[in-house]
């Protein structure tokens, strides 16, 4: 390891500008549960790295409105996020989502911020925020700017935000009647990077969906909304016929990639399956 | 003050009993000791800088970079290595392996250059800064190819000397075959021609790792007149003499201390960073610490991947006549102990079985991959799942039940196993009748319905003893009457110090807690073969028990000369009486070599192959998903013969242990390569199992046996968990979805394409 600057700014302001450099090798982070396997695998050296971990608290405190809207701060660790209260009653498919997100050690000091920042498409949260139709605000010295979840991923450990920008909160917008379900699919041990990952949001009146958002992720270069899917559900009442047909649509409108996890082909069966479960998960939340 | 006596009613009281590990306090509260937290004053960390190409002539190496970065101490390859050492090659079977890489490089990973310096990091930083150059060769990677490929891994074969049947491989040219077993038993064509039905399978298992939580660690330090080796090691003696070989030393300036290992497996046998880190050492003048990345580990050993071809005749009542087995070990780009498993696993390749014809032929082969080595079963596994699977094939062809076809066909007590040698002491049938009995094997069984059908399925396999081989003990009675058993068993995680004090407080009669094990030091505990192949508890409990024997009658004659008598008299009026104060001691010296016979060259067969055999079997029940091939395994039913147990608790998490290791070897673990490069080098892309891949329901248990040759009746226990798992969750998926599956792992897409296959719709790509 070649030595490095560690700057433990107490602002974000102060963070923000440690970060207004071209220099690749200036990265800030938040648990560094990323970055530190990188820097051990000897990818990524740093000239200076800046922690964020000792910025306003308030960019790690999750706050909810009367509607069950969540505003969640960048900085709050995936374990802190398991525990809101209103976390479980506003968006329950977070919750469960975590459970088997990583360990309990990785989520003691991961950050929501940096789980999306890095841009790895086999993440967990970002298909389920993205089913959520959530936002992220970022923070950058030139300004703050409100991104939708699906725009914030442009490619394979690719994002939209620039080198001097953080997401300092995530906004989740109220679900009031909608009914949500993740589902992760591993093909080797229990703890392992998903193969194939599904969320699924759905606006339920009676019987019948009004509104469905599917999104696929892990097989993927990054998460994606399964429009053609989505179309079969919306004004229909979900029986067999419609949730084979959804699960078509999706096999169909998706290519896949292959890895050690399953063949492309393999994963797009996945998928035809756990399309169809996932949306029963949904309805059964 | 102990009032023990040797006459007292502590005998039987030591064996047999769950005593606690006698280092699980120290291991819990973080006190034992490892060779990792080792630091010496001056000492210098090592890094390897390591080939990235699987084959070929090293042009140049450029260490002027890494030499010029700032507290860099030295950089050596192999021209350094060689003005210390002229030959140094080294390994147990062929002396084939460099310290460092001479003119060549044989896989990716291989060593070539190493880096000392004060901060491990600058290390690193530096070894990254080397620049080789390479002149690519025609590289080999599969063990059957590697048979007759074109592309050859060493210029000329080198056998080391030990193994006599080795001998006839020196100067070898253009060949891959690092050794050829053959066995020859009856006249298998003939029955082939005779039998009712032929039936011929080919099976394939893929390279795995140890993967102990401690990686690969050696500290060497050049005191004056001796070198002194710390390392984590299961063979201190062999690394003794290998290492005073290589220096032209005698042994006694080669001392080598092992603590306790976090997990060994087989890998941390013979030499592995030893030679270096010493070699390092001495042309350095300063100690050398090289401790192994979790990453290096897939660089350094692995486990056999094998192809395996079994064709058997049959009478259409599922008699066995005959039997014809093929299995080549790929054996990477170093022989290591493989052509020891080619020959002493290999002639079990057929089975538990009792059969007339038997023909095998084991092939040992060099490739251009990590070199591979003994792994918790020592190339068992393999040879089970293929013959257990095949026997599975064979009995649903003949539309019969497993356990039927089973019953037909072990080999039971005093039947002669294909070498000729006599079963004894081997509970293969008690084995299988309580695991058919656990099993409830021949109730009704729930088989699912809808989209989640169940099957289940057992298998049973079987193991000999590497022999001959031998230990060597100390046992030492203090004047208080306590006890110290001095001996080069390693504990690696197996309970072999708690085993030991067991041992020498039966054999003594005194309580197993006034009893002590000293840990592997060779100028101190005397010689012992190695920590492999379960063998301690049966040689090194001989040894233990014969010393003890023997301190307890120097202790009779010391009573008898001071007029006491031992029986009545407490041990420390004995040494009191003799010595007039708390004085002097007993020292009780054992050995033990058990009887062999060599087999014989061309037709392998021998009256005495074994000293003991080890039974495993395992049943298992599955529940797969139709939509989907995924599965779970929800029982897992070990059954092992370990003769009689020592510490009944123990014996249950060795079978535990070494079920889920295999559990992960079935299910989960491949090392993937391209063009020779480990591409999952990491514990995130190589998936080993976690607690949610234990099975819901586990069951462990050691039949009630004997091994009358066995120290109070005692023989190993490590690897026999591991033998049936892989074959018993093939069958149990083949008989829940009809999906046979002929490659490790069982993974969920290839049971999903044995379901569309079956479905006549098989999966594109």
């Amino acid at each position: 390891m070649i030595p490095f600057e560690l700057a433990e700014p107490r602002t974000l302001k102060s963070a923000l500008k440690l970060l207004e450099t071209d220099d690749p090798s200036v990265r800030a982070f938040g648990g560094g549960t990323a970055l530190i396997l990188m820097m051990k695998a000897g990818v990524f050296q740093p000239t200076r790295l800046v922690s964020l971990r000792g910025i306003e608290k308030r960019y790690a405190k999750v706050a909810s409105s009367k509607d069950g809207s969540l505003r969640i701060g960048a900085l709050t660790t995936l374990s802190a996020l398991g525990r809101v209260a209103a976390v479980k009653k506003s968006a329950p498919v977070i919750i469960d989502t975590l459970r088997t997100l990583s360990n309990v050690r990785v989520r003691n000091v991961a950050t929501l911020g940096g789980h999306l920042a890095h841009g790895d498409p086999h993440m967990d949260l970002p298909p389920v925020l993205m089913a959520l139709d959530a936002q992220v605000v970022t923070a950058a010295v030139s300004g703050s700017r409100t991104l939708a979840m699906g725009d914030l991923y442009t490619g394979y450990y690719e994002t939209a935000l620039a080198r001097n920008e953080l997401i300092s909160e995530i906004i989740v917008p109220a679900q009031a009647g909608r009914r949500a379900a993740y589902m992760k699919v591993t093909t080797r041990a229990a703890d392992d990077w998903p193969t194939l990952g599904i969320a699924v949001s759905l606006g339920v009146e009676g019987q019948t969906i009004t509104d469905a958002r599917i999104v696929v992720s892990a097989a993927t270069e990054k998460p994606l909304r399964l429009a053609a899917a989505e179309a079969e559900l919306r004004g229909a009442t979900v029986d067999d016929a419609v949730l084979a047909r959804v699960g078509e649509a999706a096999a169909a409108e998706v290519e896949l990639t292959g890895d050690a996890h399953g063949t492309a082909a393999y994963k797009t069966e996945l998928l035809r399956v756990y399309a169809r479960r996932a949306v029963r998960k949904a309805l059964a939340a | 003050m102990t009032t023990d006596t040797l006459g007292n009613s502590n005998a039987g009281a030591a064996m047999g009993r769950s005593i606690p590990r006698v280092e699980a306090r120290a291991k819990v509260t973080g006190r034992a000791e490892y060779v990792h937290n080792l630091r010496l004053p001056g000492m210098l960390y090592g890094r390897i800088h390591r080939s990235t190409v699987a084959h070929a002539r090293i042009t140049g190496v450029d260490v002027s970079a890494a030499q010029a970065m700032p507290g860099v101490y030295a950089v050596y390859t192999a021209a350094d290595i060689r003005k210390l050492i002229p030959e140094p090659y080294f390994g147990p079977a062929f002396h084939d392996q460099p310290i460092l890489a001479i003119d060549k490089v044989h896989y990716v990973g291989e060593p070539v250059a190493l880096v000392l310096a004060a901060d491990p990091h600058v290390a690193d930083a530096a070894a990254q800064q080397i620049v080789v150059e390479y002149e690519e060769l025609p590289a080999v990677f599969d063990e059957v190819e590697a048979m007759t490929s074109k592309a050859v891994v060493h210029e000329v074969l080198k056998p080391a000397g030990t193994f006599p049947d080795l001998k006839h491989l020196k100067d070898k040219r253009d060949t891959n075959v690092a050794l050829d077993f053959h066995l020859r038993r009856g006249d298998v064509q003939q029955a082939f021609a005779d039998a009712d039905h032929v039936f011929e399978h080919t099976f394939r298992t893929q390279q795995v790792l140890h993967l102990p939580l401690e990686p690969f660690v050696t500290v060497a330090d050049p005191a004056p007149n001796q070198l002194v080796i710390h390392t984590a090691s299961q063979s201190p003696s062999f690394v003794r003499i290998e290492i005073a070989r290589l220096l032209g030393w005698p042994e006694t300036r080669v001392r080598v201390k092992v603590p306790y290992l976090g997990g060994g497996f087989g890998a941390k046998l013979y030499i592995k960073l030893e030679a270096l880190t010493a070699a390092a050492a001495l042309i350095a003048g300063r100690p050398v610490k090289i401790a192994l990345t979790m990453e290096e580990q897939f660089y350094t050993l692995t486990k056999h991947a094998t192809t395996l071809r079994i064709k058997s005749g049959v009478t259409r009542d599922g008699k066995i006549t005959a039997r014809e087995c093929e299995v080549w070990w790929n054996g990477g780009a170093y022989a290591d102990i493989g052509p020891r498993i080619t020959q002493k696993s290999g002639f079990t390749a057929a089975g538990p079985y009792d059969i007339d014809h038997v023909t095998i032929d084991s092939y040992s082969l060099y490739t251009n991959l990590t070199p591979a080595g003994a792994l918790r079963g020592f190339g068992i596994p393999q040879l089970v799942w293929a013959y257990e699977s095949h026997t599975d094939m064979i009995a649903k062809a003949l539309k019969m039940d497993p356990l039927a076809i089973r019953r037909i066909n072990i080999l039971r007590e005093g039947r002669p196993q294909a070498t000729g040698t006599l079963m004894r002491d081997a509970g293969i049938e008690p084995v299988l009748e309580r695991l058919a009995e656990r099993m409830t094997w021949e109730k009704k069984y729930d088989r699912g319905s809808g989209t989640m059908r169940r099957g289940r399925g057992i298998a049973i396999g079987f193991k000999a003893s590497i022999s001959p081989t031998t230990s060597m003990a100390i046992v030492n009675i203090s004047a208080d009457g306590s006890c110290i058993v001095y001996c080069s068993t390693v504990d690696m995680g197996q309970g072999s110090d708690t085993a030991m004090a067991q041992f020498a407080a039966e054999a003594l009669g005194i309580p197993v807690e006034r009893v002590s094990v000293v840990h592997p030091d060779t100028d101190v505990t005397p010689y012992d073969m190695a920590t492999l192949g379960s063998r301690s508890t049966y040689h090194m409990g001989h040894a233990v028990k014969n010393a003890a024997e023997d301190a307890r009658d120097k202790l009779l004659a010391l009573a008898a000369e001071v007029g006491l008598s031992a029986e009545t008299t407490p041990i420390p009026d004995i040494f009191r009486k003799k010595y007039g104060m708390q004085a002097g001691n007993i020292i009780g010296i054992g050995s033990f070599i058990p009887p062999y016979t060599p087999p014989e060259p061309g037709t392998g067969l021998t009256t005495d192959a074994t000293p003991f055999w080890m039974i495993g079997a395992t049943g298992a029940e599955v529940e797969v998903d139709t939509e989907t091939g995924e599965f779970k395994v929800t029982r897992l039913v070990n059954l092992v013969d370990v003769g009689r147990p020592v510490n009944p608790a123990i014996v249950e998490t060795q079978i535990s242990g070494a079920t889920i290791m295999q559990l992960g070897f079935t299910l989960s673990e491949r090392m993937e390569f391209d063009a020779g490069q480990v591409t999952n080098a990491s514990l995130a892309d190589y998936k080993i199992p976690g607690i949610r891949d234990v099975p819901p329901v586990m069951e462990n248990e050691a039949v009630d046996m004997v091994q009358k040759t066995g120290p109070f009746g005692a023989k190993g226990v490590g690897e026999s968990g591991t033998f049936g798992v892989s074959p018993a969750i093939a069958s149990a998926i083949d008989d829940a979805v009809g999906v046979r599956l002929t490659s490790l792992p069982l993974t969920a897409e290839a049971v999903y394409r044995g379901l569309r296959a079956n479905a006549g719709k098989p999966l594109q790509d």
